[in-house]
């Protein structure tokens, strides 16, 4: 049943312990060990080694990164933070009475092997962080990246799945996974590159609001008292997830297919969604102590999380309901088996509990108890099969690894002008670029009737894209929240530090464009091996540039994840930040969407247009790996933030310059407004393609001829530069640049984008 | 007093009662086995003590074998009353898979009897192999008691979310549904012409969009009326939310007495 295991061995063998029982520990921590169960006085047994090993991976511990992480992204102040990073998820002040909830982490190394299973459960892991906090998830949000679709089957490295079929499945995953469950996936974004090829990312968030008097701790508070009884609710426990944890905390190999792949979850919506119903009555009627889902590290982490500090606990593992009979102790124990909840419950109110649990078909039993010692004790059939100090499972080594930081070297060089027409029609249909509607339609987005601003934005039969989608999170309430995801490889790949500026800046220009004002930021910081020194490095840097620019902004990080070793030994992945920006907005009605709106209107370029041109879609089209990066300047971005709210009821339609340059900004206004442009961009003193291209900070806004004025006076206030760039206009962009003129059609622009 | 039934996999209970709660009309929700038995017995409820039914959307049990077919296979347990029911003229709607729950109980298309053992129309994949969710274009061809208050022939904005939603029973079947104006709502494109895809978003039989039974009290349709409830949520800008005549048509009806 349970085996003794001697750690009084050499260091050779202390390793083969590591890797045979599958924990991914190493010597240093092997021996902490061998140390903890001498002062025990005798041999660990295999189940509590498992223990360890879930307790302090990497990705349960945050080991390599929580010092850096402290250093940067941590402790931003702020009014509107009530609970943040401690918990699965972040609470922040709503309103008077309610608060929202916010959630982001990665399912990259489970998707990467089972791309359905691993995106689908990835979903589903998110919306337990979210109701365990009490929370009613109220939207989904999923940042994809893939390597390139147009790989050569034959040059695919053995083991790895082609990018078409993870991008497929993951997709499907997702879709067949937040539709059931009823929650609007509303916010993403696809993004392809070859360094993702062998790993790609896939990021799931999760937006909850909740009573601020129903808010939920995954910690049991002082007030738990011995005897209250753990419930564990929702789907059985099987061998589907053993090792999950530590297998996304090292390198995938071509064996990962075949011996990872009871790592990767099994997914139930038709489970959770009833779940979901159970824990949020339960906690309506006031009935739940603490509440925390299983995921990552399974009841081990679960119950061991929930009572350090204050507690200790003893359960009786037998209790734990099985999908299938012959598991071994440890495997209960540290199974990841999707769609369960753990509820710390007074004894006398567990029928209260079960009755609504017997009303959905939902599955319960008791299995523990809290114990004022502070120890984890797990019996099995009456004998004791682990009996471990709780503050040594929990509080794991901290690693302060060695990083190295490249420095950034730029340089420009004297390029020819392009063929514009082309070059524009090359743009919008390079696979950065282009419409996703074909993703985002799949999604059910509009479940819940709460999605104001929409994913795809714009007249019924001519979609575009949005900058970030506003909910609507209270029936009485006009208040609303704006999200948007976003990274940038392109950038990040020249410059980690600069780069993450420039997420952070796009992130909010994001937020802003919808008519709402950056209120909290949630990251998942998804990068390679931090075992070598340069990927720490590129940690290291990309933790700076977010947090010294959330910093400036004065808006908190509430939230997040890292996820590490999304390398193989042929790719590691370009460091990618992906930002959560959440926005808050007064009163929905009154936000802004992307698509040009009247015939007349004059057309606006916001901010100051650079010849920044590293790292952009036209750079990379024409191979060019030189040139400036955008440096964006939080107090710049801070005036731009204000003049735009201020100008927000006579801005008619407003969108961010990003992918593709002000070009690309212009042309998708069109496509959701069915209407063209007329430009003249003579008074901005560049070289054509560099106005065009440029990925500088800049927004696009269209006004009412009668408003100039007041606009202009606004911006000037505020120390914004603007460009009265020309009108909105019959059917076709129409750019004069001096000399030089650039028509498309409408029809054209339309079929190279979508 | 409306009861929305709900069991697992039905997401979309919430829209519809916040639909009807906002327009005072007393509203419920019931749990399917509170109906059919399963529950605690101090928590059953009988369906004549309401009015009205509503199927809401969503993905009952899951909806892995066929949509609706669980759902309306439990549902089933209770025919005998649920015919009862709508010969007394109450009324029983169903939106998405609910719409797909009424077809599959045979409650729809209700001809020439109130339930029919065997389903005679399929909501089947859709032509585009897929989910989709946007707003599409509906023309009310003729008046239920769910749509009394929309004009005939008028067009409305409503958004649809389905990935099995393709309209299809038999030539017989589809003659006595025009012939008897049974046909409530097709897709149709801005101008109001029958236009193919993607206006017919799911490639249905004559582009149909939601039917009713003979006598206009039990109906279902694909697109999602509460969505579109209020202006703003609307994909283009609109005064009043389409969906919103949809519900003061039944309780409408529902306050003409029952």
């Amino acid at each position: 049943m349970t085996e003794e295991i001697s750690l009084n061995i050499n260091d050779n063998k202390l390793i083969e312990i590591s890797r045979v029982l599958g924990i991914g520990l190493n010597l240093e921590e092997m021996h902490k060990i061998r140390d903890y169960f001498y002062s025990e006085k005798r041999n660990p047994r295999d189940i509590e080694l498992q223990a360890v090993g879930q307790a302090w991976s990497e990705h349960c511990s945050y080991k390599s990164s929580k010092s850096i992480l402290k250093k940067f992204i941590f402790g931003i102040k702020a009014k509107q933070n009530l609970l943040v990073i401690e918990e699965d998820a972040g609470v922040v002040d709503f309103n008077k009475n309610y608060a929202y909830v916010v959630a982001l982490e990665s399912h990259n190394h489970p998707s990467a092997i089972e791309p359905y299973g691993g995106a689908a459960t990835g979903i589903g892991g998110i919306l337990r962080d979210v109701v365990c906090m009490g929370a009613k998830p109220i939207a989904l949000v999923d940042p994809l990246f893939f390597g390139d679709l147009n790989f050569d089957y034959k040059k695919l490295p053995k083991g790895v799945k082609h990018p078409k079929f993870i991008q497929s499945g993951v997709i499907a995953g997702i879709r067949d996974y937040g539709n059931r469950v009823g929650v609007p996936t509303i916010a993403g974004m696809v993004y392809y590159d070859v360094s993702y090829l062998t790993n790609c990312l896939v990021n799931v968030g999760c937006i909850g609001i909740v009573r601020k008097n129903r808010i939920i701790s995954s910690k049991i508070s002082k007030k738990g008292k011995k005897g209250d009884v753990f419930l564990l609710l929702g789907g059985r426990t099987g061998r589907d997830g053993i090792h999950g944890v530590t297998f996304a905390s090292a390198e995938l190999n071509e064996k990962s297919e075949k011996e990872d792949r009871s790592a990767v979850q099994v997914g139930n919506p038709i489970i959770k969604e009833p779940l979901t119903h159970v824990c949020l009555e339960a906690v309506e009627k006031n009935l739940v102590k603490a509440m925390k889902d299983l995921g990552g590290g399974g009841l081990s982490c679960c119950v061991d999380e929930m009572a350090y500090p204050n507690f200790g606990a003893v359960v009786n593992l037998e209790n734990v309901l099985l999908k299938e009979r012959d598991m071994k102790p440890w495997e209960i124990w540290v199974s990841e088996s999707q769609e369960r909840m753990m509820m710390l419950l007074d004894r006398k109110k567990v029928d209260k509990v079960t009755d609504i649990c017997d009303l959905w078909d939902i599955e319960y039993s008791i299995i523990g108890e809290i114990t004022e010692n502070k120890r984890i004790k797990v019996d099995y059939h009456g004998k004791t099969i682990l009996d471990m100090d709780i503050k040594f499972l929990v509080e794991p080594p901290v690693y302060n690894r060695p990083h190295t930081v490249k420095n950034l070297k730029e340089r420009e060089k004297e390029t020819k002008e392009p063929a514009y027409e082309k070059t524009i029609l090359k743009i919008l249909s390079s696979p950065n670029i282009r419409s996703k509607a074909f993703v985002i339609q799949q999604y059910d987005h509009e479940v819940g009737a709460r999605t104001i601003t929409k994913p795809l934005q714009g007249k019924i039969e001519s979609l575009t894209h949005s900058d970030s989608v506003i909910i609507k999170p209270l029936s009485k309430e006009y208040k609303g929240i704006a999200i948007a995801a976003d990274s940038n490889p392109s950038l990040m790949k020249i410059s980690p530090y600069w780069g993450a500026k420039y997420i952070m800046d796009e992130v909010c220009r994001n937020i802003v464009s919808s008519g709402a004002e950056p209120h909290s930021f949630a990251d998942c910081l998804n990068f390679g091996n931090p075992e070598k020194p340069e990927r720490m490095g590129e940690f290291y840097e990309a933790c700076k540039g977010l947090g010294e620019f959330a910093k400036a902004l004065g808006v908190p990080f509430v939230s997040g994840n890292v996820s590490f070793y999304n390398e193989s030994e042929y790719y590691s992945v370009i460091p990618t930040p992906v930002v959560l920006g959440l926005g808050i907005i007064d009163d929905i009605r009154k936000s802004i969407r992307t698509d040009f709106k009247r015939n007349g209107d004059l057309i606006y370029l916001i901010g100051d247009i650079k010849k920044e041109m590293a790292g952009s879609e036209y750079y990379k089209l024409y191979g060019y790996d030189f040139g400036y990066i955008p440096k964006c300047d939080p107090d710049e971005l801070k005036n731009k933030i204000k003049a735009i709210l201020e100008t927000k009821k006579i801005i008619k339609a407003c969108h961010d310059v990003s992918n593709g340059g002000l070009v690309v900004t212009v042309c998708e206004m069109m496509i959701g407004g069915n209407i063209g442009v007329s430009l003249d961009l003579s008074k901005i003193e560049m070289r054509t393609d560099y106005k065009l291209f440029s990925e500088s900070s800049c927004f696009v806004c269209e006004i009412r001829e009668r408003d100039f004025e007041e606009f202009e006076e606004i911006m000037k206030k505020n120390n914004v530069k603007f460009h009265r760039i020309g009108r909105v206009s019959g059917s076709r962009l129409k750019i004069i640049d001096k000399e030089k003129s650039i028509i498309l059609s409408l029809r054209e622009i339309k079929e190279a984008f979508l | 007093m409306i009861a929305i039934l709900r069991m697992e996999g039905t997401n979309n209970e919430d829209d519809i009662y916040n639909a009807f709660a906002a327009l005072k009309c007393p509203v419920e929700m019931v749990h399917l086995k509170q109906f059919t038995g399963g529950a605690k017995k101090e928590l059953q409820k009988n369906i004549f003590d309401y009015e009205g039914i509503m199927i809401p959307g969503g993905f009952s049990a899951g909806d892995y074998i066929r949509a609706g077919a669980i759902f309306g296979a439990r549902l089933k347990k209770i025919s005998k009353e649920l015919k009862e029911f709508v010969k007394e003229g109450r009324i029983i709607g169903g939106i998405c898979n609910g719409f797909q729950v009424l077809t599959e109980v045979g409650l729809l298309p209700g001809i020439n009897d109130i339930i029919v053992s065997k389903p005679q129309i399929s909501l089947a994949v859709n032509d585009s192999a897929k989910f989709e969710c946007r707003h599409v274009f509906l023309k009310h061809e003729n008046k239920c008691f769910f749509t009394e208050k929309y004009e005939k022939s008028e067009i409305i904005q409503v958004p649809i979310a389905h990935a099995e939603g393709k309209f299809i029973t038999s030539k017989r079947i589809l003659e006595e549904l025009k012939e008897n104006n049974q046909i409530i709502f097709r897709y149709v494109n801005r101008a109001g012409n029958y236009a193919g895809y993607p206006f017919n978003p799911n490639g249905s039989m004559e582009n149909i969009a939601g039917i009713s039974n003979l006598e206009g009290n039990v109906f279902g349709m694909m697109p999602h009326p509460e969505r579109v409830f209020y202006p703003y949520l609307h994909q283009e800008k609109k005064k009043v939310g389409d969906g919103k005549r949809f519900f003061e048509s039944i309780i409408k009806y529902l306050r003409r007495g029952v």
